[in-house]
């Protein structure tokens, strides 16, 4: 069945960005972004069509188009499989001209993009993917990785339970790239921590709908903390089913190792209180990000923004401030000397503050620890978090000697 | 000892998916075998048995007990609906436009709840009282409301094939199923019969729906991912047998238990094996007449 | 059903003939079957159709009963034109059919087969009377449907829609492959219901047998009704009849 309904969908996807083409003509004067994500599977509410929403907004407030240089938006649904995500960026690229891709959850297809994009010398802003391996092992000289990584997630959640005495762990794993990243990410933090992995198990993806086996698996393991390695819709049905079983009855705490703000607002407070969670943006943490939501105005699905769509917002003004510098020409002419420019300005806006990127293309800024409120303590909708503590920029990320990028050696 | 208490408790859980795939097998099996239309829709349709309960309570302040009565009503009639206009048109054609045809409709319906709902998904909580039936021993716990939906499940699939085996209307439809243009000589409104089939057949996968959304999150897919195991469920019990399909669904929701404890990983997997060999063996289904 | 019970339609019924066909076309798909079929039944008559394999004999029993694809011409039963009717309304107004091939459900039992056709009017046989006509249905009541011999399988058929309170029969080649003495017993059989009112339209190729229960005989050919003999006279024009039956 999957293979027809995704031939299908990925037709249709291919469909709905024809008309585009008809735009050649103003071809040198025009910037063409493509937002590819997961527009109809687990992370839609959390990237899909919330992203492009951001990216006009960042379109518009980057003033790009009163210098007289035209920008065109366009989207697609990578379905969370890389095969479908790598065609359509190649399509973009090769047949509609497009120069930067934005966005894309899912880091199994993230790393099949960022080939693509390495290989056609274009830019790849990195928003929705985790994998840390983005900065690391597969760098790319045209790859920005913005929001946040599975070293971050790992030291800030991870590091933050076994400071409060979780020093047993299983995991529950999405069995692709994001899921074994993060496991492996957060395991050297456990470990180095001194505390120890008792098992894991991977978990099919997507499709997997029935946790709670997996979670007797980790029950029984009886380690102190179950830690979630999955995302989303995953991660929703993880925490409800622990909640239905019981599993926290006998002290074993679960550790949402990514859990978005939309995930918590699926959640309910009365499930997710309690829960530790570490994030660079949430939308009420100062009166700049409640400035950004604003401007934002509502979102499809009447969500608040999560990190992953203020990345996308953040990243793609970042990016027009470069253009603007270099030209549209220089811009267009290579991926690579944009992503320099990038890298060589520091970075500023609403939802995440000052920062820079690294050389290896790693986005820095400060994460939050963050705790979900009890029903009694939200005093109004959206109102989740209370900040923990915040992990300063220099510590939230993997130091740039770690990661084995070759851009570094030099 | 306790980990034979985990064991128990995984097998126990299977059996409880068990009573799901029943339920959503029983629909189909039903569906094929009188309008020999292969329902793709059955997964989406379930899922909007989930979502109407959720719109009665959250609209309309109607909670879950009602909703399982409503829920499959309301749903059922779209089915009247979809049965009239689009699925009649295509009675005399190949199975694959059937398939087809519903296939677009479940893309269409997902669609739609996505485009409103998102796909995170909503919360819907069982009312308060299930803890009663809560069944603890030690390691071994199994949540009131999963012990509800077996009892359910089962009470549910027992009566379906009574009413199929042992009455009057089964005893027409099972005709009907066999020689239709007969039993309309006999002055039986066959096609009235056969849209109200497919409505049973749809009421029943919403049921599942309403029964199924404390469970999972009530999200637009929530039947895509149930449906693939369930078609194999049918292909496994054989197409459009009743007894077949309920006995199928339960037993197969066992071996998941039991490969879950032997080895979870393939507990997707060893349901597509299961089928792979039967069809090698048995093409007709374990309850198919060749 | 006895005659001092007779009302006034009935009267009128038995003055205007029960089923009145003419000018009845039919077509399966492309393939044009009936070509002008006109023939008459009054009430209380036993007649058959006649005519060798693929004159039309089947398809007309079809025809009046709505089961071929398409169909023009005119049918009037009782004074109700049925040519526009569904099959289900058609049996309603109070025709039966028993199908050539039979018809029995292999998926039900022999009383749930013998139960099924629901009892449009008033006047049909109780299940003890059908019972009284065929003991072998009583004794395998509760037998799979098709695991009867082909002789009660017929007997099934027939019984079953003996029930309904339907006035006319149309029953397709009942002899057909069945021992000499079940055939004799289906005879009988008809010979009785005619005597309890009922009204028969038969399809025959034996026309031995038709001779022993009928009243009178439609020959057909290339779809279309091209002689009738009443069934005196059926002796008396056994050589006319073989050349229609190419015997």
């Amino acid at each position: 069945m999957s293979l027809d309904r995704r031939t299908l969908l990925a037709g249709a996807a291919a469909w709905g960005a024809l008309p585009w083409r008809s735009a050649r003509a103003q071809a040198a004067n025009t910037i063409r972004i493509g937002v590819l994500n997961d527009q109809s599977g687990l992370y839609r509410d959390l990237s899909g069509p919330g992203s492009t929403q951001a990216v006009r907004l960042a379109v518009q407030e980057s003033g790009i188009t009163q210098r007289g240089i035209n920008v065109e938006v366009i989207e697609a649904d990578h379905q969370n499989r890389p095969d479908v995500g790598s065609t359509v960026a190649r399509q973009w690229i090769d047949q509609q001209g497009v120069d930067v891709i934005v966005d894309v959850p899912t880091s199994s297809v993230a790393l099949a993009v960022n080939n693509v994009v390495k290989e056609k010398n274009k830019v790849f802003i990195n928003s929705g993917a985790a994998t840390s391996d983005l900065t690391g092992a597969q760098c790319s000289p045209n790859t920005v990785h913005w929001t946040y990584d599975t070293y971050m997630l790992g030291k800030g959640t991870g590091g933050a339970m076994v400071r409060a005495g979780g020093n047993t762990w299983f995991f529950i794993t999405a069995d692709y790239a994001f899921g074994h990243a993060l496991e492996r990410d957060t395991t050297a933090f456990i470990t180095a921590a001194g505390g120890r992995v008792l098992g894991s198990v991977r978990t099919p993806f997507p499709g997997t709908t029935d946790f709670s086996s997996f979670l007797q698996q980790a029950q029984r393991s009886r380690a102190r903390v179950i830690g979630l390695a999955n995302a989303g819709g995953d991660t929703i049905n993880s925490i409800k089913q622990a909640a239905e079983f019981r599993i926290t009855r006998g002290g074993t705490k679960l550790a949402g190792l990514l859990v978005f703000v939309t995930d918590v607002h699926a959640l309910g407070l009365e499930v997710a209180q309690g829960l530790v969670l570490t994030e660079t943006f949430y939308w009420d943490l100062n009166d700049k990000t409640r400035a950004f939501t604003n401007r934002l105005g509502a979102m499809p699905g009447n969500v608040k923004p999560s990190m992953v769509q203020a990345g996308c917002y953040a990243g793609v003004l970042h990016y027009l401030k470069a253009v603007a510098d270099m030209g549209v020409q220089a811009a267009k002419a290579s991926g690579a000397e944009a992503v320099n420019r990038m890298k060589a300005m520091p970075t500023s806006d609403d939802a995440f503050g000052e920062g820079t990127i690294r050389p290896d293309g790693r986005k820095l800024h400060p994460a939050y620890l963050f705790e979900v409120k009890a029903p009694s303590e939200s005093r109004a909708p959206w109102d989740y978090y209370k900040l923990v503590a915040t992990i300063p920029a220099n510590e939230a990320f993997r130091p740039i000697t770690e990661g084995q990028c070759s851009l570094v050696r030099s | 000892m306790e980990d034979l208490l985990f064991d128990l408790q995984l097998v126990a859980l299977g059996i409880t998916n068990g009573a799901f795939y029943a339920l959503l097998s029983l629909g189909l099996a039903v569906i094929f075998g009188m309008l020999n239309v292969i329902n793709f829709a059955h997964g989406a349709q379930f899922m909007m048995g989930a979502f109407v309960a959720w719109m009665l309570l959250n609209w309309l302040g109607i909670g879950y007990w009602p909703s399982l009565i409503l829920s499959p009503l309301i749903v059922g009639l779209i089915g009247v609906v979809m049965e009239r206009l689009l699925i009649r048109p295509l009675y005399k054609l190949d199975h694959l436009y059937g398939l087809l045809l519903t296939f677009g409709c479940a893309l269409v319906i997902e669609g739609l709840f996505r485009n409103y709902f998102g796909a995170s998904g909503l919360r819907y909580s069982p009312p308060p009282g299930f803890d009663a039936l809560d069944l603890e021993y030690g390691d071994f716990f199994m949540p009131g409301y999963r012990v509800w939906v077996l009892l359910a499940g089962t009470a549910i699939c027992v009566a379906t094939w009574l009413v199929i085996e042992k009455t009057k209307i089964g005893a027409y439809l099972r005709a009907a199923v066999e020689r239709p243009q007969l039993v309309q000589a006999f002055g039986i409104n066959v096609p009235l019969m056969m849209t109200l089939t497919y409505a049973a057949g749809v009421a029943l996968a919403a049921l599942a729906g309403v029964l199924a959304a404390p469970v999972y999150s009530v999200h637009p897919g929530m039947g895509a991912n149930f449906i693939i195991t369930v078609f194999a469920v049918v292909v496994i019990g054989g197409m459009g047998s009743i007894l077949g399909s309920i006995v199928t669904g339960f037993l197969l929701g066992f071996v998941q238990g039991v490969t879950d404890v032997v080895y979870s990983e393939a507990s997707q997997t060893v349901v597509f094996v299961i089928m792979a060999i039967v069809l090698l063996t048995r093409p007709a289904g374990l309850f198919g007449r060749a | 059903m006895s005659e001092a019970t007779t009302t006034p339609r009935e009267v009128a019924a038995a003055a205007a003939p029960m089923l009145q066909v003419q000018g009845l076309e039919a077509w399966y798909g492309e393939s044009h079957v009936l070509h002008g079929v006109n023939l008459e039944i009054r009430q209380g008559e036993v007649v058959t159709l006649l005519g060798r394999n693929g004159a039309g004999k089947t398809s007309t029993l079809r025809a009046i009963m709505g089961l071929v694809g398409r169909r023009a011409g005119s049918i009037r039963f009782e004074g109700k034109e049925l040519i526009a009717a569904r099959p289900d309304r058609i049996a309603r107004a109070g025709i039966a059919y028993c199908p050539e091939e039979r018809g029995i459900f292999a998926s039900l039992d022999v009383t749930e087969n013998l139960m099924l056709p629901p009892v449009i009017a008033p006047g049909g046989l109780t299940v003890e009377e059908i019972h009284a006509l065929f003991p072998n249905l009583k004794e395998r009541a509760r037998s799979q449907g098709t695991k009867l011999s082909g002789g009660e399988q017929q007997m099934l058929a027939i019984g079953r829609i003996l029930r309904t309170g339907a006035r006319l029969l149309l029953l397709d080649e009942p002899s057909e492959g069945l021992a000499p003495v079940i055939v004799q017993q289906i005879g009988a059989m008809i010979r009785q219901i005619k005597q309890r009112g009922f009204t028969v339209l038969l399809v025959e190729q034996n026309f031995r047998f038709a001779q022993t229960v009928a009243d009178r005989h439609y020959v057909m050919d290339h779809g279309r009704v091209v002689d009738t003999l009443a069934n005196a006279d059926l002796s008396a024009s056994t050589g006319r009849l073989q050349a229609y039956l190419g015997v």
